[in-house]
């Protein structure tokens, strides 16, 4: 039926098989090519993916810090204002103080650790154990902390000489976020001394008000003199997945190379079979095949490698996909997200394109004999 | 009726500072129905007359007619569909395409018009020349008269007014070439196609309706057979 409708795919398709070996070969160089393109394309996908998991909802986040390029060492309450007045209504604002004291666990020495001085804890962290407010005395530690020590609310630990009541153990935070309170040792803001703050936390509805806000309180604090340096996080996750586009971007770059290698073998192939056939295509010309027939017969050939190729290709990749996404991401029915889809599509068009293209020369070459000349022999 | 009338022709091929005359002034025509053949020694200029005749080259001189219609400076593409409409070719090493079958082979010059009935008329041909039982064998399950026989079907799918042979028996025993004649006979008589044959075989001057000799591109001596 298919010779029916498509001569030339019939012819194509039979000469093909005349010298089957020669044509795995040259549609096996494709289907590399489509799998190289597809699963380093997909394992980029999986890697960004799995960030941007482990980072969880940061974007919205802001770190204010003192410039101490400028010699600013901390933040003062008036400063602490100006950020409040640009940040939005529901915005939440958390100044930070931070001081270093030898801190003992279970009656171990003393290491010099930070102390984090946070007026409002409950705003930023959650408890695993015990109670985060009301919070006037006392400590809360990070996750880590608690587990190296063997903390729990109600343990003991000394700062400084004196005793200290820990009061909750909190959840693990983001990685990323720089407000992540696993390793740290938090304590009233009314036990410190000082009166500036070493940092503020802001955290927005919305990465892009984040944006705004940090544009707002740098126009504010900056203006004469680089009081602050703000942290977007949310940028910062931009620039990683930014540098992600670029992996990805070469990683396709080298596997495209092994479909250049692809189509030259192709080409080889191609030309082999013209100048094994010249008599055949001689025949074709002189009973009556015009140059673009005999074209359409061997691009045809050419194209028909390329779907092989690039079929075998999709179905080894979507194996490979299958593969990487249980590894990378825990899921292996990730690999049916719509990016993945995007780069299985790209690689097997552009083995397509790669027969296509690698068959031009050849076929014209074919088509453009004399045919008294291919007959002479 | 006509079907070629050629008139003054002349090949020259230029190689190394020397002028080569393949064909130097022939006229030659030819009637519907006829059978010819063209007999000579090797570089007489028999290939290329015919490959003028057939539109497959184009003289340096002189004009080609075929049906009244001068094809002489036409170029690649409208020569080729001339060759399509009105001449088939048969030739010495058969040159069947050796993945298709043999009606597949017999469709070849018009395979990629799609029409539904050429294979019809494809099955009718090779039937006729005694291969209805062959017609899904591929070219190497065929012995060598079977091949031609192919080959002649081939030639006649497009409903030619002309057939051109090069050397047609040349690869046959005599037995298989005598049967091989008789076809080109019998369709010159039935069907009216006017038959050129270019060859060696004294055979063939049995089966033809007049021989034309060439020696060094020009015309010899030219025999009429019987009637």
């Amino acid at each position: 039926m298919a010779g029916r409708f498509f001569p030339a795919a019939l012819m194509a398709r039979r000469n093909l098989t005349r010298t089957k070996m020669r044509s795995l070969l040259a549609s096996l160089g494709i289907v590399i090519g489509v799998v190289a393109i597809a699963s380093l394309g997909m394992f980029g996908v999986a890697l960004q993916y799995s960030f941007t998991q482990n980072l969880g909802n940061v974007g919205n986040q802001l770190t204010v810090y003192p410039n101490s390029g400028e010699n600013i060492t901390e933040l003062t309450e008036r400063d602490i204002r100006t950020i409040r007045r640009e940040t939005s209504p529901t915005a939440t604002v958390s100044p930070v103080k931070t001081r270093v004291e030898p801190v003992s666990y279970n009656r171990e020495d003393a290491i010099r650790e930070t102390i984090y001085g946070v007026e409002d804890p409950a705003a930023l962290y959650e408890a695993k154990e015990g109670r985060v407010s009301p919070f006037r005395s006392g400590a809360l530690v990070g996750s880590d902390v608690a587990e190296e020590h063997e903390l729990h609310p109600g343990s003991q630990i000394t700062v400084n000489g004196t005793s200290v009541r820990v009061r909750a153990v909190l959840e693990e935070g983001d990685p990323f976020s720089s407000t992540n309170p696993d390793n740290r040792i938090i304590m009233p803001a009314t036990s410190f001394s000082q009166r500036g703050y070493s940092e503020v936390y802001v955290i927005e509805s919305t990465g892009t008000q984040a944006n705004e806000t940090a544009m707002g309180i740098r126009g504010a604090l900056n203006d004469r003199e680089q009081r602050v340096v703000v942290q977007e996080l949310g940028s910062l996750v931009d620039t990683i997945e930014e540098q992600f586009q670029i992996i990805n971007t070469v990683l396709a770059g080298i596997a495209s190379i092994s479909l250049l290698v692809a189509g030259i073998s192709i080409l080889n192939v191609m030309l082999m079979s013209t100048v094994e056939r010249r008599e055949e295509i001689g025949v074709l010309r002189a009973v009556g095949y015009q140059k673009r027939d005999v074209l359409k017969v061997m691009l045809m050939e050419a194209t028909l490698l390329g779907f092989l190729g690039g079929i075998a290709g999709v179905i080894l990749s979507l194996g490979a996909g299958l593969a990487i996404n249980h590894y990378a991401v825990g899921n292996a029915m990730a690999v049916f997200r719509l990016p993945n889809a995007w780069y299985v599509g790209a690689a097997f068009t552009f083995g397509v394109l790669t027969s296509i293209v690698s068959g031009l020369y050849p076929a014209w070459k074919a088509a453009s004999e004399e045919p008294v000349d291919a007959l002479r022999g | 009726m006509t079907v070629i009338d050629a008139q003054g022709l002349v090949k020259r091929y230029r190689t190394g500072g020397q002028t080569l005359y393949a064909l130097a002034g022939i006229d030659f025509a030819l009637e519907s129905g006829e059978f010819v053949s063209i007999m000579g020694p090797s570089g007489s200029g028999k290939t290329t007359l015919l490959n003028i005749l057939g539109l497959l080259d184009t003289p340096t001189e002189g004009t080609v007619l075929l049906e009244g219609q001068d094809v002489t400076g036409l170029g690649d593409s409208k020569r080729t569909r001339l060759r399509k409409q009105t001449i088939g070719f048969v030739f010495q090493h058969f040159y069947l395409l050796p993945t298709l079958t043999a009606v597949e082979n017999v469709e070849v010059p018009l395979l990629l018009d799609s029409d539904p009935k050429v294979k019809k008329r494809a099955r009718a041909l090779l039937e006729r020349l005694g291969l209805g039982d062959r017609l899904d064998h591929k070219p190497d399950e065929l012995s060598g008269g079977q091949k031609q026989r192919v080959a002649i079907a081939r030639s006649l799918i497009n409903s030619p007014k002309v057939v051109l042979a090069d050397e047609p028996t040349g690869n046959l025993d005599s037995e298989t070439g005598r049967q091989i004649l008789d076809e080109f006979r019998r369709i010159a008589d039935e069907d009216d196609v006017a038959i050129v044959a270019v060859t060696h075989d004294d055979l063939v001057n049995e089966y033809v309706d007049r021989t034309v000799h060439l020696v060094d591109g020009t015309i010899g001596r030219e025999r009429k057979n019987g009637g």
